[in-house]
């Protein structure tokens, strides 16, 4: 009986552990220093507040605002890997501005890469058929053509007038001012303003 | 899913010009995005280096033995395929999530076998390509149909052979239609006559002409008649032939899915087999057996009343076909306009809606948190934004219309104005521009609809192709041609199985058991571990990819699905009772048990006697509209079920997890009574619940972990104990 109930304060031990996690804390230019990494990525070399400094190999950079304020409140994690699961946050930057520009060129970099939301400038063709619309656009990733299967709830109008597209495979399109679009191209997409 | 692409020339000549003769082209995949633009881009992973070449540019050569770390990140509008080089991080190449993500997925595997030095075999992926390898366009939601490339013609002739038996029958609405035409183009003829030798020469009533006039006008009747007589006849056969047509169509589709394997049905949803079995076939028949057939005559009657006009008059003929184009445009433009703005306003109704329901739904948060006027607010907006919008499109289209009709219609007047000049010139009678005008207008009436007819045939070929792929499946488990009809005594031979849903993927790994007849085998494992796999396996709703499972020394492979289920029984966890008293219930698998054998199944399975507390005892209705049951009477109305064929094989998946303690014993008491004599298979999580098994089978990640009686594991002290262990520990916690 006794060797079980010891047994047992092991296993919610452990149970605690696992739920045990990283306090996330806030990144600023004095205690976080990021560096480009071997493979072109991003590491984080990070001061504990007890003085002991950590070395993350890569990090995400995670906005918490994507569509409205892509430059506050930006969560650094680690990557999720195969034997440590999800990875946790290891801090959170207020502005990337605070940083300096090596910093924010860095990031911006990995950021403008995971979330990656070509310019939308023209519009040549839209062609409904058989349920699905198909779409010839020009963007500046280059001359995109991609299928949506329901217009009008993946053609998302902000309020300050900014249109987000999103297709069947997973690209976002944005255009940021609608009506500078041209003609032809601004009707296309009118109807579902 | 397909893993190995095609490199285009360029690309190709490159990979030969690095690639080492020794080295094996296990996968090609594409990726997407380079620096920000879209690309065409190729992965080419061999069982030595990845290779990452970009129009006819070798941008990278990866060396797999310093690799690891593979791992797949979904971006937002993107994914990332990222390694460990040497142990640092590095991007491999980005890609568009839904067309590669699961490719990619299976690639992260691939690349750590082949690290391994595992490149015996390139993985392949069961998952289904949802996008068309000729052009990339997406699939049909659920199918393996491309609107852009499927061929036509092939459709049109399996649709002709569907229709067998069913072709005179068809034919009749359209051999209706063709009378009826006819018979439109005599009245005119007729009254011609009529204006010519009666009306116009005014000569008075007298007897002899009265008499000539009645009789016109008779036969203007008559053929009237005899043409809306054959109308309703064609519209009676459209409705006969279309409900037989449908009716076969449902029952073929239906028997169809019920064929078809377990693992092809779950990739498809519920209300997707719905939507074909009622909507497609809906779309099909209305398609053959209605418009078709008007079609068919607008296209006749067009074609006569062409010949007869030229044979009146060609010039004025002439006349008919000058605003046609101009008429046509026009409408074409003005539906398009018109269909946008249709999109428009339905947008908005829809946002209306939705915003209606939204705030309908959460009403309670609305007015506990005081934001009434917000609410209304907010719906304002969308109403007032709705209606001006309704508003201004009936606007036009209540002005455009009618203006449309006049555009078609130009040709009338054009017809009037110089027939009139040749009726001066006394070149041509009244009775035959009557006659001609009638006809004009023939040629003119469908036009209006015109704009309809794309869209109804494209529709119609893709429900079609719906219908057709789903019949012409094949299903996956099928029974060999001479198949055995064994009377099963119950020893089962699990012999070296390895089966994954996904090859890539083992589920079981090398499973051999053997289970003598009569035996209670106990069925134990961390979920997710294969347990309900392994007892699929054995009522053959997969087929196992390596080794074979036996009954009785026969490989199930060779004994017909019928004869095997029906003599397997099954509880499972979730029962289902179908729509309909307890009695049809119990006697599901075996219709026609007498009402002894229904009780004495009860009786077995402790059901009796909460059904003869029922007000309507055996025939208290169940299921949806029913009588509500408790879990506990469920489960040992489906015991019941799986007793009344007197199975020789016993599958209880996990029958018993679901209910307290009371129920549990009483259940079990039942399961004790039928597992005599029987072979059972038991998976339980509760461990108490296979007290009584002969032999407990522990599996662990897919593996046979351990197999032996309950002291002899115990004894061992590995999962099982642990197991045990586990469980007497929680109860204590619970009893405390």
């Amino acid at each position: 009986m006794k060797d079980e109930n010891i047994k047992n304060t092991a296993a919610e031990e452990e149970e605690i552990d696992l739920f045990k996690k990283r306090q996330s804390v806030q990144l600023t230019p004095e205690n976080a220093e990021f560096i480009r990494s071997e493979g072109g990525l991003v590491s984080l070399k990070l001061k504990n507040d007890d003085g002991s400094v950590e070395f993350f190999e890569r990090v995400l950079p995670i906005r918490s605002f994507p569509i409205t304020d892509p430059d506050e409140f930006i969560a650094i994690r680690e990557p999720d890997s195969k034997d440590k699961g999800k990875g946790d946050e290891i801090g959170m930057i207020r502005k990337l501005s605070d940083f300096d520009k090596a910093a924010q060129e860095l990031l911006g970099e990995e950021l403008q890469r995971r979330y990656f939301t070509p310019q939308l400038s023209k519009i040549y063709s839209v062609k409904d058929k058989f349920g699905y619309s198909y779409w010839e656009v020009q963007t500046s990733a280059g001359k995109i053509s991609f299928v949506m299967n329901n217009p009008s709830s993946n053609i998302r109008t902000l309020e300050d007038g900014r249109v987000f597209i999103h297709d069947i495979d997973g690209n976002c399109f944005e255009i940021t001012e609608p009506e500078k679009l041209d003609k032809a191209s601004f009707r296309h997409i009118e109807i579902y303003m | 899913m397909k893993l190995m692409f095609d490199l285009p020339a360029i690309d190709e000549e490159v990979l030969q010009q690095n690639i080492s003769s020794d080295e094996r082209r296990m996968y090609c995949l594409p990726y997407n995005f380079e620096e920000e633009k879209k690309v065409e881009g190729f992965m080419v992973f061999t069982d030595k280096h990845i290779y990452k070449i970009l129009n006819g540019a070798l941008l990278k050569k990866y060396k797999l033995s310093e690799m690891s770390d593979f791992a797949v990140e979904t971006h937002y509008g993107s994914c990332g395929f990222y390694a460990k080089i040497n142990g640092n991080s590095e991007l491999l190449c980005l890609f568009i999530s839904g067309r590669n993500l699961p490719r990619y997925s299976v690639i992260v595997q691939a690349c750590e076998m082949l690290v391994k030095g595992d490149n015996k075999e390139a993985l392949t992926s069961n998952e289904p390509e949802r996008f068309c390898p000729k052009c990339n366009r997406p699939y049909v939601v659920h199918t393996k149909i491309c609107p852009f490339c499927q061929s036509k013609k092939e459709i049109y002739l399996k649709l002709w052979a569907m229709t067998k038996g069913l072709r005179l029958m068809m034919l009749f609405p359209l051999i209706t239609a063709i009378i009826a035409t006819v018979f439109r183009f005599v009245v005119p003829a007729i009254q011609k006559i009529a204006i010519n030798e009666y009306i116009i020469p005014a000569t008075g009533i007298t007897g002899k002409s009265i008499s000539g006039f009645l009789l016109i006008i008779c036969a203007i009747v008559m053929f009237d008649l005899v043409h809306r007589i054959l109308n309703v006849m064609q519209s009676r056969m459209a409705a006969i032939s279309g409900n037989k047509f449908t009716r076969m169509l449902r029952t073929l589709l239906f028997e169809k899915i019920q064929m078809l394997s377990m693992s092809s049905i779950q990739n498809k949803s519920t209300g997707d087999l719905m939507g074909r079995i009622n909507n497609d076939v809906s779309v099909v028949q209305h398609f053959i057996t209605s418009l078709l057939p008007t079609y068919f005559a607008q296209a006749f009657s067009f074609v006569l009343a062409l010949i007869l006009l030229i044979c009146l008059n060609p010039v004025m003929c002439l006349f008919v076909f000058i605003p046609l184009p101009f008429a046509i445009t026009f409408i074409f433009k003005f539906w398009k306009y018109m269909q946008k703005r249709n999109v428009k306003a339905w947008v908005l109704a829809r946002r209306t809606n939705m915003h209606l329901q939204d705030i309908l739904n959460g009403i309670r948060v609305v007015k506990a948190y005081g934001n009434e006027k917000q609410a209304i607010k907010t719906f304002e907006k969308c109403t007032n934004k709705q209606a001006h919008q309704d508003e201004s499109n009936a606007k036009l289209f209540d002005t455009v219309f009618p203006v449309l009709g006049l555009v078609v219609r130009l040709g009338s007047y054009l017809i009037l104005m110089y027939g009139n000049i040749l009726l001066f010139h006394g070149t041509m009678d009244v009775g035959t521009l009557n006659q001609f005008n009638t006809y004009a207008n023939i040629i003119y009436e469908p036009l209006m609809q015109i704009t309809a007819i794309p869209r109804n045939i494209s529709n119609f070929l893709t429900s079609l192709g719906k219908i057709l792929e789903i019949l012409e499946e094949e299903p996956e488990v099928f029974d060999i041609a001479k198949p055995h009809n064994i009377t099963i005594k119950g020893d089962i031979n699990v012999d070296h199985v390895t089966f994954g849903y996904e090859s890539y993927n083992p589920v079981l790994k090398n499973i051999n058991v053997k289970v003598n007849s009569g035996e209670m085998i106990g069925i134990v494992g961390h979920s997710g571990c294969g347990k309900t796999t392994l007892i699929n396996l054995v009522m053959r709703l997969y087929d196992v990819t390596e080794g074979k499972i036996e009954i009785d020394g026969v490989n199930i492979k060779d004994i017909s699905q019928m004869t095997l289920r029906s003599q397997i029984g099954v509880v499972l966890q979730e029962t289902h009772l179908f729509s309909g008293s307890i009695r049809d219930n119990i006697r599901y698998a075996k219709p026609y048990a007498t009402n002894e054998e229904v009780i004495n199944a009860a009786r077995m399975a402790n059901a009796h006697d909460f059904i003869m507390n029922l007000p309507q005892g055996y025939n208290t209705m169940v299921g949806e509209k029913g009588y509500s049951l408790s879990g506990g009477e469920r489960q040992r109305i489906a015991i019941a079920r799986a007793l009344i064929h007197d199975p020789k094989i016993l599958i209880l998946d996990e029958a018993t997890a679901a209910l307290d303690t009371e129920t549990e014993k009483l259940i079990q008491d039942a399961i004790n009574k039928l597992t005599t004599g029987r072979t059972t298979l038991a998976i339980a999580h509760r461990l108490s619940t296979l007290r009584n098994a002969d032999k407990i089978l522990v599996l662990d990640h897919g593996k046979l972990a351990e197999y032996g009686t309950h002291v002899e594991l115990l004894e061992k002290k590995g999962i099982y104990y642990g197991l045990v262990m586990a469980q007497k520990r929680a109860a204590l916690e619970k009893s405390k």
